[in-house]
Parts: C-alpha cells; sequence; structure tokens
C-alpha cells in the first residue's frame, strides 16, 4: 500500500484544485474500497492541501470509509416500513450467516453488512441492497441464496 | 469608514458598519456573555450560541448571535430581556449537560442563575469532557498560525477538533495557540522537564540563555525561521531577556 503510483493515477484525472478532493476521495473509495491513510497523505502533498482538511473530509462523509471494508457491501434497510416488514429477522440472518456484526466487516473482506434508514423505496420493504442492486420483498430465507447468486461464489 | 448609529439597551452608540453587534457592546460597556468568538480570529464565532440577543430592524425581531451579527442603519438591540435571558439560560442548560466540566460555563450559568441541569450529564470519553465543538483550535491553527495541524472531524454529537487520524501530527509545531484560544480549556498542554506535550506529540524547548526557562518549542523557532526568515539566534533568549 505504500505504493504512491496507484493513488497518482487517480489523482492526475483531476484539475489540482481544493474542488476536485471530494471526486478524488471517492475514487479511492471505488478503487480501494476504503480511503486508504497513505492515498490521503500523497494527495496532500500533491495538492498541497493540509492533511488535516482532507482526513476531516473523510470523517464528514458517510460514503467514504477510512478502514478497510469488504468487495462487497450489503445494506440492510431498517427504516420503520422495513422494519415492520421483518427486515429484523434478515439482518441476523446475514449476521449469522456471514458472521459479521452489522456495520462490520467479515475476516476475509468479502462482505461488509450495513444498516440503512430508508432508501426511499418502501413499497419494496423489506429492502435489501447487495452492492449496487436493490432486491425487494427480501425474506431471510432467500437472503443467502441472493448474496450468492449474485457475489458468484 | 461608514459610521452608523445603532441602539443597544436603549442606549444609541456610534459605530463602523458591519462591524459585530458584541464588539460595539463590549466597547460600549454592556456585557453579552460568548464563548466561541474571538475578534482576532475572523472564522471564529457563531457556533456555541450564548451571545444571542434580539436584533429589532424595519419592525421585526429576530434572536441572532450578537457575534456575527452586523450593525446597521436603524438597528436596535436588546440585550436585556426576559426572551434574551430565558434562551440563553437554555443554551446554557444544555452546554452544561454536554461539557459537566467545564468551569467557564457553570460560571456562566450561575450568573443567569442556573446551578443544576435537568438534562442527563454527557458521559462521554475524557477528551472531549470540556470541548463545546465551537472550532475555535482548528480555526486559531489554520488562520492564525497557518499550520493546520488540527481540523474538525466526524459530524453531529461526535464532532471534535483532532489531528489525522489521532496520530502526533508531524506538521504541529506545539505553539499552543489552540489551547490558548479554547475558551474552555479543554485541551491538555502539559509542560515538564523541557519537554512540552500537545495532541499526543512531545516537543523539546529551546532553553533561554540568560534564566535557563524553557519557553518555546524547537518545532515552532523552526517554523517562524522557515516562514519569516528571522534570524535564530534570536530565539536564544526569552522575551524577558531580550
Amino acid at each position: 500500500m505504500t505504493d504512491v503510483t496507484q493513488f497518482d493515477r487517480i489523482i492526475d484525472r483531476y484539475e489540482k484544485t481544493e474542488e476536485s478532493l471530494l471526486a478524488i476521495l471517492q475514487d479511492f473509495q471505488r478503487e480501494f474500497h476504503y480511503v486508504p491513510e497513505e492515498g490521503i497523505r500523497r494527495l496532500s502533498e500533491v495538492m498541497e492541501v493540509p492533511e488535516s482538511k482532507i482526513y476531516a473530509m473523510g470523517t464528514f462523509y458517510k460514503a467514504i470509509s477510512l478502514t478497510p471494508r469488504g468487495r462487497h457491501t450489503i445494506k440492510v434497510c431498517t427504516g420503520t416500513a422495513c422494519h415492520l416488514k421483518g427486515a429484523p429477522q434478515i439482518l441476523e440472518t446475514l449476521e449469522r450467516e456471514l458472521k459479521v456484526k452489522r456495520n462490520g466487516t467479515t475476516t476475509d473482506g468479502e462482505f461488509t453488512l450495513e444498516c440503512v434508514n430508508c432508501v426511499g423505496a418502501c413499497a419494496m420493504a423489506p429492502l435489501t441492497l447487495i452492492d449496487e442492486e436493490y432486491h425487494g420483498q427480501t425474506r431471510s430465507s432467500k437472503i443467502m441464496d441472493m448474496v450468492k447468486k449474485q457475489v458468484g461464489s | 469608514m461608514e459610521k452608523v448609529s445603532v441602539i443597544i439597551d436603549g442606549r444609541t452608540f456610534e459605530a463602523v458598519k458591519d462591524q459585530c453587534v458584541l464588539e460595539v457592546a463590549h466597547a460600549s460597556g454592556i456585557y453579552i456573555p460568548s464563548l466561541c468568538y474571538n475578534s482576532e480570529v475572523t472564522s471564529s464565532g457563531g457556533s456555541c450560541r450564548v451571545c444571542l440577543v434580539e436584533a429589532h430592524q424595519r419592525g421585526r425581531m429576530r434572536l441572532v448571535t450578537s457575534c456575527n451579527y452586523p450593525v446597521r442603519e436603524g438597528l436596535e438591540v436588546k440585550t436585556d430581556t426576559p426572551l434574551v435571558h430565558g434562551i440563553r439560560r437554555g443554551v446554557l442548560e444544555l452546554l452544561m449537560a454536554r461539557v459537566p466540566d467545564s468551569e467557564v460555563i457553570r460560571e456562566m450559568a450561575a450568573a443567569e442563575g442556573l446551578n443544576d441541569v435537568r438534562f442527563r450529564r454527557d458521559e462521554g470519553e475524557n477528551d472531549r469532557y470540556k470541548c463545546i465543538a465551537c472550532a475555535m483550535c482548528t480555526n486559531v491553527c489554520a488562520e492564525v498560525v497557518g499550520v493546520y495541524a488540527i481540523a474538525m472531524t466526524g459530524r453531529g454529537a461526535d464532532k471534535k477538533p483532532a489531528t489525522p487520524y489521532y496520530k502526533p501530527s508531524d506538521v504541529c509545531i506545539g505553539c499552543g495557540a489552540c489551547a490558548y484560544a479554547c475558551p474552555t480549556g479543554a485541551i491538555t498542554i502539559t509542560e515538564e522537564d523541557g519537554m512540552r506535550r500537545i495532541w499526543g506529540r512531545d516537543f523539546n524547548m529551546v532553553t533561554c540563555s540568560v534564566c535557563g526557562t524553557p519557553y518555546i518549542p524547537e518545532a515552532q523557532v523552526d517554523w517562524i525561521v522557515r516562514t519569516t526568515g528571522k534570524d535564530r539566534s534570536f530565539f536564544d533568549k526569552c522575551p524577558d531577556h531580550r
């Protein structure tokens, strides 16, 4: 992770202005599934923006994680409608089967399990997002099959 | 500079247009309590809400933070009404619940006749027991000192000033301006055996060649020499013996 060229490749795509910072952080997030410390340091060097400023940005935005995350993200909606329709059971099943606590990452770095509060599709409750894909009317008995099918393992 | 006249608590004062209400009041001997404002720090103010006052303008009244409300012709400010005291008590009560250890806030609240809090006291982590997240320290570090060693991290109730990754910062010069400017004394700075410790980093201190007092961190001397070109030998003696 100390090779700076992988960061420079992304940084070079953008103009050297402070406005580009967030977009670059998002690209880091996409590429490495989190924003590495070395990445922030390199970005600070290249853009000549204080490291503290970039670090603060990273802690502010929920879309940016400063700790390593799994290759796949599973988000279980626990909003009101989904909660009533059985989101807690889905969450429990996933926690049990993947051996991971909510808002945690599996030890093999494969999955990150998250709770979200309403994704705005309550008619499809209960809702589960596997990576960017929305799955409506999920059932705890089917959830693991769905995960396996989409992730292809 | 355009002059305007402004009424504060029934008395008319002359002030510079766009000067903040708090400064006009303080210059005129009218006390408004405040925590997060420092006239030397442009980016400070507006976050602690202690300095709320009534601003009457064009027949309307609004509660505004006097530390960042500009005075204009025809503005009438009231700092001593039941509404202002009520709101101030509410704000102080919440601050007391958030940082029960802060003597400054406790004194300010006592001055408003407030000695106890109805809310559950925050029993957060130790390092933010006195911090009200006003960003004075980070503003001073960025704007006055110019080293950007700390920034406000996180959001909402978890917001607090920190160095990147909570690690000792390699850009920090140990000047202690953040601790000095902090309205509640929330930043720990210790000095022992010619070493200063702040934000988790130890700084070697330069000792005065006359009195032998360690008085400035080496890193701060480096920074001043680098940015201003001042001669290093200037720092051989402390301000008292120059």
